[in-house]
């Protein structure tokens, strides 16, 4: 399972559509999630509007929450979209089987045992999570809160029994032709990241769409070719509109 | 966060179970839980609790956890009486109906029956998580709403949403209660986990304030079991525990059984102060005593002598 996360607290400025780039990601079995971060004031209409759209391409969910909540909903959407991704694969298996659109539809004493070998799979299926920070300007005052967040999310991963990895960027690059920067190679336990967050120099520009491409290759180049699942992209989607039920303290 | 928004269904609304078939009248809300809202409800002349969620996968996940208590436990009456769906609205919702437990918050038990009640009911959870972890499952989401306090400090826990295999990673819990927010140790499902978050309860309940008020200024990277073992030290009403919370918070209990049994040993320590003492007498005062028997002693043998 592959996931990217951005954090960002605004509206991409440069290069392609993020839009685009999130729903090519997704082709490639790399579910997009996205938290908008923001403290005072908003994300203006524009913001928003882009970052439910790039969650919707990428098949995965977008909330716009203060830094004070941003731990428990990276934790949240996370493993959401574990549970989404196997409840997707496994109702995929249920049609092909058993002619049945999901487990909703077995009877309640035949769901107990589907139900258990999806918690396995959720708990077992090795992980990967790729964290693509906005590293502009005005996100400077709250990277405290994304670092406590990547450790947050670090410890949820080490808890996990399947093997489990993050992986770092902020964009843009250093250079100018540079989209973003790998910060932390996948690791099981991102810790030290203060050292890597005081050296950022924040600029101007947000290239989400080129970051978020190149992340994608990153998956490409480090995990070999991805595998596809036939996928359905309404049910994630759905997800997304219901996942707020449960959002509160959930991991 | 979002769960305000979730529509109340009124008193006195039918579900109809689709597979089972048996019918259950909604008599009020009971509580939200993170995967769906509980109603008090009767089915014929029986009481009992619904749970009504969104998620089939969600609320059968914790169904399975409730009937593998109700297959290991037979000696009592079972938690999960049947699961099934409903449409309401022209949507199906999937739902369960439990055990109706009565009861209130620990928290606000405390309030309205005074805080020296938090010794029996410390026990009493204590002994509830300790038959939870026998069976292979870590409650993980210990808070004052999930822990119902009925007549004489009688405890029951309530909200499966977070129970956990042992061993893996706990699947719902809040964040103060965290054993890993408090930079205490992983968050990995072991029976230590639940007992920190007991911890945790205790402070909350007697010191509410200045734990949340803690939690609000304290910088992530100085969160640490010392700041908790703080509040307790400086709190009369804590103080007396002070070991024992001092012991779950670092970690140093392996079982919930091994918790109880200290929390027992501490809460008639605090009952009789004075014979707590008794146990323990100081070096100095035995060796008096050994000198004035001896110099009894010789003093005798000397009259005796003469």
């Amino acid at each position: 399972m592959n996931q990217i996360l951005l954090i960002t607290d605004g509206g991409s400025n440069v290069g392609e559509s993020p839009v685009i780039a999130a729903a090519q990601a997704y082709a490639e079995g790399i579910t997009v999630n996205v938290a908008g971060v923001v403290d005072d004031g908003s994300v203006g209409e524009q913001g928003a509007v882009e970052i439910a759209e790039i969650a919707r391409a990428g098949g995965g969910m977008s909330r716009i929450v203060s830094t004070r909540l941003l731990s428990q909903t990276v934790q949240m959407m996370t493993r959401q979209t574990v549970q989404g991704t196997i409840r997707q694969a496994v109702n995929q298996e249920l049609r092909q089987l058993l002619g049945v659109e999901s487990v909703a539809e077995l009877p309640p004493a035949k769901r107990a045992e589907v139900v258990r070998v999806m918690e396995d799979l959720s708990e077992n299926s090795p992980l990967r999570v790729a964290l693509l920070i906005d590293a502009s300007g005005s996100m400077k005052p709250k990277l405290a809160a994304v670092e406590e967040a990547i450790r947050d999310l670090g410890l949820s991963l080490q808890a996990r029994k399947g093997e489990s990895a993050v992986a770092v960027f902020h964009f843009p690059g250093e250079l100018s032709n540079e989209a973003c920067m790998l910060d932390l190679d996948w690791t099981d336990a991102p810790s030290r990241l203060g050292a890597i967050f005081a050296k950022l120099r924040m600029k101007g520009t947000t290239p989400t769409g080129p970051a978020l491409l190149r992340v994608v290759e990153f998956f490409r180049e480090t995990c070999g070719k991805i595998n596809t699942e036939p996928q359905q992209p309404t049910t994630l989607i759905k997800r997304d509109d219901n996942g707020g039920v449960r959002s509160d303290y959930v991991v | 966060m979002i769960t305000s928004s979730e529509k109340q269904l009124p008193p006195g609304t039918v579900l109809r179970g689709k597979w089972n078939g048996k019918r259950y009248r909604l008599e009020r809300l009971l509580g939200l839980g993170a995967n769906g809202q509980v109603y008090l409800a009767s089915n014929g002349s029986r009481t009992c609790a619904v749970k009504i969620g969104k998620e089939t996968e969600d609320l059968q996940a914790e169904a399975n956890v409730l009937a593998s208590l109700d297959q290991r436990e037979r000696r009592r009456p079972p938690f999960l009486l049947d699961v099934d769906d409903a449409e309401l609205q022209g949507r199906r919702f999937p739902f369960y109906a439990m055990q109706y437990v009565p009861g209130s918050p620990v928290k606000t038990y405390l309030r309205q029956h005074g805080a020296q009640w938090f010794g029996v009911i410390g026990y009493r959870l204590l002994e509830r998580l300790a038959e939870l972890h026998e069976a292979g499952w870590v409650f993980g989401d210990v808070k004052s709403d999930n822990v119902l306090v009925s007549d004489y400090g009688r405890v029951a826990l309530v909200d499966y949403g977070g129970a956990t295999g042992i061993g893996r990673g706990v699947r719902q819990f809040t964040e103060i209660y965290d054993r890993g927010y408090w930079a205490a140790g992983s968050r990995t499902a072991d029976p230590a986990y639940d007992v920190f978050a007991v911890a945790v309860l205790w402070i909350h309940a007697l010191d509410g304030k200045r734990l949340l008020q803690l939690t609000r200024t304290l910088l992530p990277q100085n969160r640490h079991p010392r700041e908790l073992v703080e509040l307790v030290r400086t709190n009369p009403t804590l103080q007396p525990m002070e070991s024992w919370l001092d012991r779950a918070l670092y970690g140093r209990f392996q079982h919930a059984r091994e918790a109880g049994e200290y929390w027992r040993a501490l809460v008639h320590a605090a009952a009789h102060p004075k014979t707590a003492r008794e146990g323990q007498v100081p070096g100095w005062m035995a060796g008096l005593l050994a000198a004035s028997v001896l110099l009894c002693g010789t003093a005798a043998v000397i009259w005796f002598l003469h």
